[in-house]
């Protein structure tokens, strides 16, 4: 334990696996041009299903990033995070094993569907086949542990360990947890959440959300805050990113890329988008209390951007019954209408995005987003060039929960 | 600042050999065992064809069909513990402000046995990977996101501050008591329902277990089968249940005259980064968890009375910990009684760390500590004392509650007696 | 194959889809007494490959086969135990 912290929470790595791009750089690049990757699901055995539209990470080949005994025994939703996380030691200056002691960097993780692909596979064996079939691995590669497992193993990471098993909120839940973690006295959180949700099984499990958006053309599959908004659209992957004492990450001279400033979480029930307005409303003041902070003084909001007419209208009144007149002149933007929403790892996307923006000083716009019909400042067609200072980060959950983090701008080394 | 202080209230448990609080401590102090040959599906062909199972009617804890329907056998269990957990903590939650009522409940492995059920249905039996989403029944969804459990059981109690599933294996039911501590301690929430539930006796679960030989094999003699500690311990033996804890800030608790049990005294947890299902013999990591929790409440080695193993019954998981206790305890881990419930109701992965607090709980209320049913033969690797077969009366003030769960995850959760503190 | 010994070349093929372990069959006879651990396969990995080969040749290996610690073991433990019949 160190013996001066400033008790705040910096991030000092960046790790992204995304539909949009297989690095963080490529990522940006995408999220300020307004990119939309969005397009028909070619992943095999997919074809027939009635979800035709998601984001889909193309041309990940895991073997470059990952040893290939840690490959044969998980899924991909652990190989986004273990390439996530060995992206975000790696910007941290921390690859390798880590300097002190391996009880000072923690792990946790979000996830929101586990390892699917794999336990379909395991599945199929055990009912086509006969339960010897069933190999060694489907006990560490199906459950929601397995990539907080399997990166502390990698890493030699031996400080607190933990996974919210969530819906999407749980994304922003994580980086809070990590923080508190900071708080507490360990040194160094690696923190993320990555998902796969695309194999056929696991596409079958989402049809029932009554939010999901079955249209077949990709141009018009996920158009929050307008007229024509129809439900969100699945995606894989997600971010890691490695969070660390402010004051730490000063004295080793690491780039401080953001500060976690403050966080809140509501529940207000499953599909009730009504009551998600004053939930999101309460997170909202919640993490700005937290912070310190000013309504006036958030610079950016990365939307939920949920997709549906109700949804995005809460969202909408959310932010105004909670920024008062700001809510409806602060600038929001919706990167995830371009690549669609992974679940647990849209938030970790967001926040990678929202660093970004805060470090390039341009909001991203909403990809493929232009007659919006709520008010709010909503960013469209190219990115808007802006001092961005603190940025909020929100997120609503299928099963009703909701979340704020306050992100502040970091700082050089 | 001195942080604040969080009391448990309430307690709820459903569990192998009865449901609810009265019946699980009968069981326990009786040092009787509920595992016997599996009767929820056939389990012909599988290496470990026994467990611990619940013999639990819906209906009979008033869970009517429009709940049934849209909650897995294990949400129903986590129900029927949360509302006798909350009954028992006597709050009107009505009356309580929502927001500052949070909820934070583990599960290892969530929906898979409706996931598995359903995969059976669209694959027709595991022939085609192009599977067939129109046999699928309606609900699958809330199988597939493992935060249902959290949301069914917050909707019911009106709870709107921070809602959570926690998933870490077999440390999951520890952990969510331990978030939840974390809840109250830092402010986030007043009250917080707590703890943890799984359903996992199903062919796909028990078969990853066969696959890396974990379970007891002994289907010839179900009823001791689950050997914690004992030379001839083979592996674990499957269970299912769930276990729900009202945890309550100490002077909200003091305010409102309610009963208060004892005290979270301290948690923590650690990953060994040694192998997801491996564990070492020393218990390194273990011991740091144990001395997090012990330096978190003030409260000296020599002052534990009690320690609650995880006790699994797997050759290295008894070794790992006995180690680790040795390693915190020093040499009055040789004068503290140790011992695993697992060996009357089953390993029921990650709902057992949160009906293990129960346990520790009720030994507390009773002053009684639990047996290891089964221990006859001791292991010269495991030589300490794990109260064999009979309960025993014993001072309890300071009880520990340790677990391991794949992934590497070690965790331990301190009660303290609410005279406990020595400072 | 129900009778068939285990060679070397088997042992590196299963090695690398059991365990993602790449070892040429060459380099695994000669060092036919390094643990298995220092290859890289831990014992889910040789779990795998009993569970492999029981299922090829259907029928259970001896117990003792997934504690094996070098190949060499392995393979004289399983030849044995294929090649006895019963």
């Amino acid at each position: 334990m160190s013996a001066q912290r400033s008790g705040r929470t910096a991030v000092t790595g960046i790790g992204v696996v995304a539909p949009n791009g297989l690095r963080t750089d490529a990522y940006w690049k995408s999220v300020r041009e307004g990119v939309s990757v969005l397009d028909r699901i070619t992943r095999d055995g997919c074809g027939h299903l009635p979800l035709r539209v998601a984001g889909e990470v193309r041309g990940f080949d895991a073997s470059a990033f990952i040893e290939e005994t840690f490959l044969v025994q998980t899924d991909r939703f652990s190989h986004f995070a273990m390439a996530a996380a060995g992206a975000a030691l790696d910007d941290a200056g921390l690859s390798g094993k880590a300097a002190g002691s391996p009880y000072s960097v923690g792990v946790v993780t979000a996830a929101g569907s586990g390892g699917g692909e794999f336990g379909q596979r395991e599945l199929q064996k055990l009912w086509g086949q006969g339960s010897r079939y069933v190999g060694p691995y489907q006990s560490i590669a199906w459950f929601y542990a397995a990539s907080t497992g399997q990166i502390s193993i990698r890493g030699g990471f031996k400080g607190p360990c933990g996974v919210v098993a969530s819906d999407e909120a749980g994304g922003l839940d994580a980086v809070a947890h990590a923080g508190r973690a900071v708080r507490r006295g360990t040194d160094v959180v690696v923190v993320g959440a990555a998902e796969a949700p695309l194999a056929p099984y696991s596409m079958v499990c989402q049809l029932g959300y009554p939010e999901l958006s079955t249209a077949e053309d990709p141009a018009v599959a996920y158009r929050p805050f307008t007229s024509r908004a129809r439900g969100f659209v699945p995606a894989e992957g997600g971010a890691v990113l490695v969070v660390e004492d402010a004051d730490r990450a000063r004295r080793r001279g690491t780039a401080i890329r953001a500060t976690v400033a403050g966080h809140a979480a509501t529940f207000t029930g499953a599909s009730r988008w009504d009551r998600s307005r004053e939930g999101l409303a309460r997170a909202i003041q919640g993490a700005l209390d937290e912070a310190g902070c000013a309504p006036e003084e958030i610079d950016v909001v990365f939307a939920d951007a949920l997709g549906t007419p109700e949804a995005d209208r809460a969202e909408a009144l959310a932010l105004t019954d909670a920024l008062g007149p700001h809510g409806t002149r602060v600038p929001v933007t919706a990167p995830k209408a371009g690549f669609g929403r992974a679940y647990c790892g849209g938030p970790l996307l967001d926040i990678a995005a929202a660093v970004l923006a805060m470090e390039h000083g341009q909001v991203p716009p909403t990809p493929g987003v232009f007659d919006i019909c709520h008010d709010i400042d909503l960013v469209t067609t190219r990115a808007r060039p802006a001092e961005l200072r603190t940025a909020l980060i929100l997120s609503r959950g299928l099963m009703g929960s909701n979340a704020a983090l306050v992100l502040r701008q970091g700082e050089q080394a | 600042m001195t942080p604040r202080r969080v009391a448990v209230t309430g307690i709820g448990v459903v569990a192998p050999g009865g449901i609810g609080v009265p019946a699980f401590w009968d069981l326990l102090s009786d040092g009787r065992t509920a595992t016997r040959g599996i009767t929820l599906f056939d389990p012909e062909g599988l290496r470990s064809r026994i467990a611990a199972e619940c013999d639990f009617d819906p209906r009979a804890h008033g869970l009517g069909p429009a709940v049934t329907e849209r909650a897995d056998r294990y949400i129903q269990f986590a129900l029927v513990a949360a509302d006798e957990a909350v009954s028992d903590c006597g709050i009107d939650l009505a009356a309580e402000n929502p927001w500052r009522v949070a909820v934070s409940l583990g599960s290892a492995v969530g929906g898979t046995t409706r996931l598995e059920h359903d995969y059976v249905l669209v694959s027709a039996g595991g022939k085609r990977w192009d599977v067939d989403h129109r046999a699928a029944e309606p609900q699958l969804h809330l199988a597939f996101s493992p935060s249902t459990l959290a949301s069914v059981v917050a909707e019911r109690f009106g709870a709107q501050g921070p809602v959570q599933t926690v998933s870490t294996g077999c440390t999951s039911g520890l952990d969510a008591v331990g978030y939840a501590f974390h809840t109250i301690q830092d402010g986030r929430a007043d009250i917080c329902i707590a703890g943890a539930s799984d359903s996992p006796i199903s062919p796909i679960t028990m078969a990853c277990f066969d696959a890396i030989k974990a379970t007891s094999p002994n289907n010839d003699d179900p009823a001791h089968a689950s050997r914690p500690f004992d030379a001839h311990r083979d592996g674990f033996v499957m269970g299912e249940g769930a276990a729900v804890l009202v945890l309550e800030e100490l002077e909200h608790a003091r305010a409102r005259g309610a009963h208060v049990y004892c005290e979270i005294g301290g948690y923590a947890t650690f990953g060994n980064a040694y192998h997801m299902t491996g564990l070492t013999s020393e218990g390194l990591e273990m011991a740091r968890a144990i001395d997090s929790t012990l330096d978190q409440a003030r409260v000296d080695p020599t002052e534990i009375d009690y320690v609650n193993a995880h006790g699994s019954g797997t050759r290295q998981n008894d070794r790992h910990e006995t180690a680790a206790v040795k390693r915190s305890l020093g040499a009055h881990a040789y004068d503290t009684p140790m011992s695993s419930i697992k060996s009357m109701v089953g390993h029921s992965l990650g709902a057992i760390g949160a009906i293990e607090v129960v346990a520790c709980v009720l030994a507390m209320a009773h002053q009684v500590v639990p047996p290891t049913a089964n221990y006859e033969t001791p292991d010269p690797e495991c030589d300490l004392d794990y109260v064999p077969r009979t309960a025993r009366p014993r001072k309890l003030d300071n009880v520990l509650s340790v677990g391991s769960g794949f992934g590497g995850f070690q965790s331990a959760v301190l009660l303290t007696g609410t005279g406990g503190r020595t400072r | 194959m129900s009778n068939t010994e285990l060679t070397v070349q088997e042992l590196s093929a299963l090695m690398k889809k059991a365990a993602g372990v790449t070892v040429d069959p060459q380099d695994l006879t000669a060092r036919v007494d390094t643990p298995f651990a220092e290859f890289g396969v831990d014992s889910l990995g040789l779990l795998g490959i009993v569970g492999e080969l029981e299922n090829r040749h259907g029928r259970a290996l001896p117990t003792d086969a997934e504690r094996c610690k070098t190949p060499r073991d392995f393979l004289d433990l399983v030849n044995g135990a294929l090649t006895t019949g019963g």
